[in-house]
């Protein structure tokens, strides 16, 4: 897996068909070198805090990953069953790759890394995230955050 | 995940997202991207693999200093290198799955099944310092019971007030198989995801517990019933001929609804 040629046929096909939204705007911001910015993870994965109430159906709305969150804390709650979750069981990197970027970060490749970070149900409808993410982009600034890895399942 | 980055983007926050399935992303057009060819599943590529892991986040990070866009959709060059089977890696002994699939038996052997992985999963959590098991609130002898419930055709209680014993279902499910796929991989060598789910739902309790269990909800009269069983338990690949089609079509699941 992944390319689609090698998925289930069934699949792939859907998957390929998927009704995506289609955008009138193409915003685009920029920013400074790498080494001033500030990042932060928004994940797809329908993550939550060990404890929380997860993700149902297909809710809308995001989850936070606060300051000091440790890998045995996080959970996928995503409602598909049709992805791996073996890499995620092992390292959580493979989703929500922390260490990665706080070693960028030691590197000074990076500026800093965001305390805070985010997750939405990647199968919830578009237009129904888009008020979530609007105030999302609010919260983010008020952390100083410029720059958003996207990271889906 | 292309339109969180289009929103976000329009306040005034740069994006860039990695892109599982390229051609939702050429559709969606989102400012940044960088598609690579791992498994769903893993964005980020191979689990304890440190450095191919710094690659795509930098390679990702760097599309945000390019000068010009949008759009920019990059290929990440390399694919995982656990993508491929261990050869070393050997499964859990288990005892063979008996033709026999009554509930009874199937419940019987469910819960047997994690009582023998439980020094394995023990294992697991010791060396790696986690475990994804704790969406249900169940624990793995619970976890058994509540399966087992289902398989019976009796509705068990849900131990969480905020989710119906079916909306809970799905949750006990992946718990259950994160269990056996945590004790699986406790044994030595670095196995591919697709031998640890070959392995879950060809040669262990569990799996042929889940596949019954779908099996039998499908008969139910409930639409809910049937599109909770016949979609979030067992993934279409496993999914027996004799129990096609792989998906069912119905209400949607959401956004929440207090009654499911």
């Amino acid at each position: 897996m992944v390319r689609l040629a090698d998925l289930p046929p069934a699949q792939a096909q859907r998957l390929a068909a998927f009704d995506c939204p289609n955008f009138a705007t193409q915003p685009w911001v920029t920013g400074p070198p790498l080494s001033r910015r500030r990042v932060a993870i928004v994940s797809s994965a329908g993550l939550v805090v060990r404890g929380s109430v997860p993700f149902r159906g297909r809710d809308p709305d995001y989850h936070t990953i606060p300051p000091g969150t440790r890998p045995d804390d996080l959970l996928i709650s995503h409602v598909s069953i049709n992805f791996d979750r073996t890499g995620f069981q092992e390292d959580w990197n493979v989703v929500f790759p922390i260490d990665r970027l706080n070693e960028l970060v030691a590197q000074r490749t990076i500026g800093s890394v965001a305390d805070t970070h985010y997750s939405f149900m990647g199968a919830a409808e578009p237009d129904l995230i888009e008020p979530h993410a609007r105030e999302l982009a609010g919260r983010l600034k008020r952390d100083g955050v410029d720059s958003v890895v996207l990271a889906p399942v | 995940m292309s339109a969180l980055g289009h929103y976000l983007e329009e306040e005034g926050i740069a994006t860039v997202a990695i892109s599982l399935i390229r051609p939702q992303t050429e559709k969606t057009r989102p400012p940044r991207a960088l598609w690579v060819s791992f498994a769903l599943g893993r964005p980020f590529g191979p689990p304890s693999e440190p450095a191919f892991q710094r690659r795509v986040v930098l390679g990702a990070l760097r599309l945000l200093e390019r000068p010009t866009g949008p759009v920019i959709i990059e290929d990440f060059p390399d694919d995982d290198p656990r993508g491929k089977s261990d050869a070393a890696w050997r499964p859990p002994s288990l005892p063979a799955i008996l033709a026999d699939r009554t509930p009874a038996v199937l419940a019987s052997r469910l819960d047997a099944e994690i009582l023998l992985l439980a020094d394995l999963h023990r294992r697991w959590i010791a060396e790696r310092g986690r475990t994804a098991v704790g969406l249900s609130g169940l624990s793995a002898q619970e976890l058994g019971a509540y399966i087992g419930e289902w398989l019976h055709g009796r509705e068990p209680l849900s131990p969480n007030p905020g989710f119906s014993p079916l909306l809970l279902l799905p949750f006990a499910a992946d718990d259950l198989k994160a269990y056996c796929l945590e004790a699986g991989a406790a044994e030595p060598g670095k196995p591919s995801s697709r031998q640890l789910y070959d392995w879950f739902w060809r040669a262990t309790a569990a799996g042929a517990a889940l596949i019954a269990l779908r099996h039998t909800l499908l008969a139910s009269d409930s639409e809910r019933v049937k599109l909770i069983a016949g979609n979030f338990l067992v993934p279409p690949p496993y999914v027996p001929s004799t129990d096609r089609p792989t998906t069912i079509a119905g209400p949607t699941m959401g956004p929440w609804q207090p009654g499911l």
